[in-house]
């Protein structure tokens, strides 16, 4: 027996033993968690252990090609890249426990564009070249990672939250589904001459709701439905052999057979209507009915769109509710991402204050003015969550001052109880009095376009935070062109005024994203009863949503969503597509965050809120949200650069 | 022959003759001597009396430990009693009783050993113990250096504040996290780790070759006597 193998032997016990510590160690991060024990076993028998001092490099582009994979075992790593001609260093990532690198260098068989340091004593885990070659080619977890590095983590992190939610709804369902895939049978068409009578007798032998008027051509002139056939006999004059053309709704909605069941239901439930036409290069190809989205998908977003619509009193509002939020459980279940979930409750609220108003108005009698209910801050971005306060104000059209003084007087006792009927419905007061029952927000549109004028002319920081609530605005009820015409003078306000901009981005780096420093992952509360928290909206949305406005605003763009802006600013070419992709689902991301924490709040009956525990998430989770914070951090960075702060 | 040596088995007397002796105190650099750290469970403290009931043993190369070339075994003892050891290293009698012949356990680590020069934290116990086994064994005269990490530490550290500091104690001082404790791998494992880092340090503080370190011991010790 040769001596290497009398060892292999003898090890063999004491590697078992000594490995099984840094197996279970691995095993609590991915993309190890996910490999086969074999592989994982393999691994730590071939790898070394190192210690690098606190600012010592590990790896750097002098060393030439890259001879290890590199795990974290302890400690913390980042990555130095010199910064163009002078010599200061820029620190570029960190790589802190279970985490590996430089697989990209590993891959490309290259050195690594940047010096990786020790940021802190460290100790890391080297497996050799060779090694890694040869895992790389047995573990398929350990391939998809290496090859596609954190996006494989993100998507397996939203795998995660949808079958946690799923466990607790028992659906396999998605809002994802494609169209064409529930659009089964081919759609029962007529052409327009057919008379009522043919058509409903057509309708009934096929067993369908609506019936769709094309041209020889398939291409779709109108829908009849059973809700028209209502209509009609409603009408004791009805002919029952009047052509369908002339009773049909005209130019019927329609959708792309790859648009998503998330897509139909919200157009259903945006437009109040029950069938949506399937249409490709202009022809029929199917119909989608709210039925047929109900025994797939189970969401009955249309139906609780119309129950509030049609709530009869504040109390069924209040009701409804709570079916709002367990609309939201299974949207998150059903695969839904934030910005989905997002609109869904923005469209679902928009309902509900407008039901608000109305019944309001029915109950205190009709002031006698037009008014249009402007919405702001997230309501006016469509960001909103669960967990919201009101953000309103009111627009009328005025001649003089004195007609708009009279005119608010009338307006104000209305609005008041607006808010009150508003904050029963879950929509909480404002603290900070931003609501149409104030006096000051009760404005005529020329004396907002003054105090639009006035905040941005006099950048004090009271009118600064103002901007950041009143600049997102947008109208919900009542006329809209006045909303328009005053968005539009202030963004041309923005546009003009280079001080304001400047001190908007200035703005906009108050809150810095929460990443720690040298020892820990983030920079967490340290005091009171919020220790060792950090608070996802203020310093993780926050920096996005600021940051995004004042390039949007100073863009001239009109929307006041953030992903919208950001879609805008892309093609305006104001920031590049991968900035703007990695801006965007970074965000999503902490807002993905965020909703899941409210659920659980919710279901466990304690209040809201926005603090989480890190330490209380997955490491895949706290990983991801980690890198979405530096997003933010870079964000600001540009703004740095941009408006040389 | 002078003295009466143990009955050999013929292929056990082939190997001990083939045994490295240890290598001269070396002046390569610190960063490329190998070492040996050891860590040793016994049935008792009587480095006179007691015995070894099992081996953990940790190579550090080029300052890096390969995870898979460590030396663990368990030794067969005849009429081991559960003693206090025992009950701190959980080694059930059944276990030590199922382990492999105590002098194949002790050539094999000696093999392992080769010619490097072995550390321990409180390495004088476990020094006394090899030696006196290895007499016991075969009459083996074990002449290896051994280096206590109980002494390289707080040489290096002198700013460590702490009162006759234990393993835990340095293990802590560093921060270090432990996946293991209390068995005789899992402790040396311990032990190199430590030895990781006192190594860098050795080197940010001049001290360049095994020889320069051997020197600043010897000063060291005289410097706490003086002290006491």
């Amino acid at each position: 027996m040769s001596r290497n193998d009398a060892f292999a032997k003898t090890g063999k016990t004491a590697v078992q033993q000594n490995i099984q510590g840094t197996l279970e160690f691995l095993q609590k991060y991915p993309p190890f968690n996910q490999m086969d024990i074999a592989h994982l076993s393999f691994l730590v028998e071939n790898c070394q252990l190192r210690f690098y001092a606190e600012g010592e490099k590990i790896v750097s582009p002098e060393d030439g090609p890259v001879e290890f994979f590199y795990i974290v075992k302890q400690g913390s790593v980042h990555g130095e890249r010199r910064k163009g001609q002078d010599a200061s260093q820029e620190t570029t990532f960190e790589i802190t426990t279970g985490e590996c690198f430089p697989i990209a260098a590993l891959l490309g068989e290259r050195a690594t564009r940047t010096s990786h340091v020790a940021e802190t004593d460290t100790f890391c885990l080297l497996l050799d070249k060779a090694s890694f070659v040869k895992l790389f080619g047995k573990c398929e977890a350990f391939r998809d990672f290496s090859v596609r590095g954190i996006s494989s983590l993100l998507e397996h992190a939203n795998q995660q939250v949808q079958s946690r939610a799923a466990e607790t709804l028992g659906s396999q369902y998605s809002m994802e589904t494609r169209l064409s895939e529930l659009a089964m049978r081919q759609p029962i068409t007529c052409e327009g001459h057919l008379p009522l009578h043919k058509a409903v007798q057509l309708m009934h032998e096929q067993q369908i709701g609506s019936l769709v008027i094309t041209d020889e051509m398939q291409r779709p002139q109108g829908i009849f439905t059973l809700r028209d056939l209502r209509r009609v006999i409603a009408d004791a004059n009805a002919d029952l052999r009047q052509p369908i053309s002339e009773l049909m709704t005209l130019n019927p909605f329609h959708l792309p057979p790859q648009a998503s069941a998330f897509d139909a239901a919200l157009a259903m439930t945006e437009r109040h209507i029950a069938h949506v036409c399937l249409v490709q290069d202009g022809r029929l190809v199917g119909v989608i009915s709210e039925r047929d989205l109900f025994s797939l998908q189970r969401v009955d977003l249309v139906h609780l769109a119309r129950a509030v619509r049609h709530a009869v009193s504040i109390d069924k509002l209040v009701q409804l509710r709570d079916e709002i939020r367990s609309l939201v459980d299974r949207m998150i279940a059903h695969g839904a991402n934030s910005e989905q979930v997002t609109r869904l409750i923005t469209l679902l609220n928009d309902h509900m204050v407008s039901r608000v108003i109305e019944l309001c108005v029915e109950r205190h009698g009709h002031p006698g003015v037009d008014f249009t209910w402007l919405v702001f801050g997230s309501e006016g971005r469509k960001e909103q969550t669960l967990y919201t306060d009101q953000d309103n104000g009111i627009l009328f059209e005025a001649d003089s001052q004195e007609e708009a003084n009279a005119i608010r007087q009338k307006l104000l006792p209305l609005a008041r109880e607006i808010n009150l009927a508003l904050d029963d419905c879950g929509f909480m007061l404002c603290k900070g009095n931003i609501m149409a029952g104030n006096a000051e927000l009760c404005l005529s549109r020329q004396e907002w376009s003054r105090r639009f004028s006035k905040i941005v002319r006099e950048a004090t920081p009271t009118n600064l935070l103002y901007s950041t609530i009143f600049f997102d605005l947008r109208a919900i009820w009542g006329p809209l062109e006045g909303c328009q015409t005053l968005r539009r003078e202030m963004l041309s306000m923005v546009r003009g005024n280079d001080m304001f901009q400047r001190m908007m981005a200035q703005n906009a780096l108050q809150y810095k994203p929460p990443l720690g420093g040298l020892f820990r992952n983030f920079a967490l509360d340290k005091k009171g009863l919020e220790k060792d928290t950090l608070d996802l909206k203020v310093k993780g949305l926050t920096p996005f949503v600021d940051g995004i406005r004042v390039l949007a605003l100073a863009n001239g763009i009109e929307s006041s969503n953030t992903s919208e802006r950001i879609r805008q600013l892309v093609s305006k070419g104001v920031i590049e597509r991968l900035d703007g992709d990695a801006y965007a689902e970074a965000y999503h991301f902490i807002q993905l965050i965020r909703m899941q924490q409210h659920q659980q709040q919710a279901q466990n009956e304690l209040a809201y809120s926005n603090r989480i525990y890190p330490d209380e998430l997955n490491h895949l989770d706290r990983r991801i949200l980690r890198e979405s914070f530096r997003q933010a951090q870079r964000l600001q960075a540009s703004l740095t650069f941009r408006y040389q702060l | 022959m002078f003295r009466k040596s143990p009955e050999l088995r013929a292929s056990d007397a082939l190997r001990l003759a083939a045994l490295t002796p240890p290598a001269a105190l070396s002046e390569q650099p610190l960063g490329e001597q190998r070492f040996v750290v050891v860590d040793l469970e016994t049935s008792g403290l009587n480095t006179l009396k007691d015995k070894i009931l099992s081996i953990g043993a940790v190579t550090i190369e080029h300052s890096a430990i390969a995870l898979g070339q460590q030396f663990s075994c368990t030794l067969r003892r005849v009429n081991h009693a559960v003693s206090e050891s025992v009950l701190i290293h959980q080694i059930p009698p059944s276990e030590v009783a199922a382990g492999i012949r105590a002098e194949k356990a002790l050539l094999n680590f000696m093999e392992y050993v080769g010619s490097s020069p072995l550390l321990a934290f409180h390495a004088t116990f476990d020094q006394r113990m090899l030696v006196r086994e290895m007499n016991d064994a075969f009459a083996y005269n074990l002449r290896h250096p051994f280096y206590d990490v109980a002494e390289i530490a707080p040489l290096l550290c002198p700013e460590h504040n702490m009162r006759n500091p234990g393993l835990d104690d340095w293990v802590s001082f560093f921060g270090l996290q432990v996946l293991q404790r209390h068995n005789a791998s899992a402790d040396a494992m311990v032990t190199a780790e430590l030895m990781l880092i006192l190594l860098k340090r050795a080197e940010r503080q001049g001290i360049r070759s095994l020889q320069a370190l051997d020197i600043s011991l010897q000063n060291w010790r005289r410097r706490q006597q003086n002290v006491l």
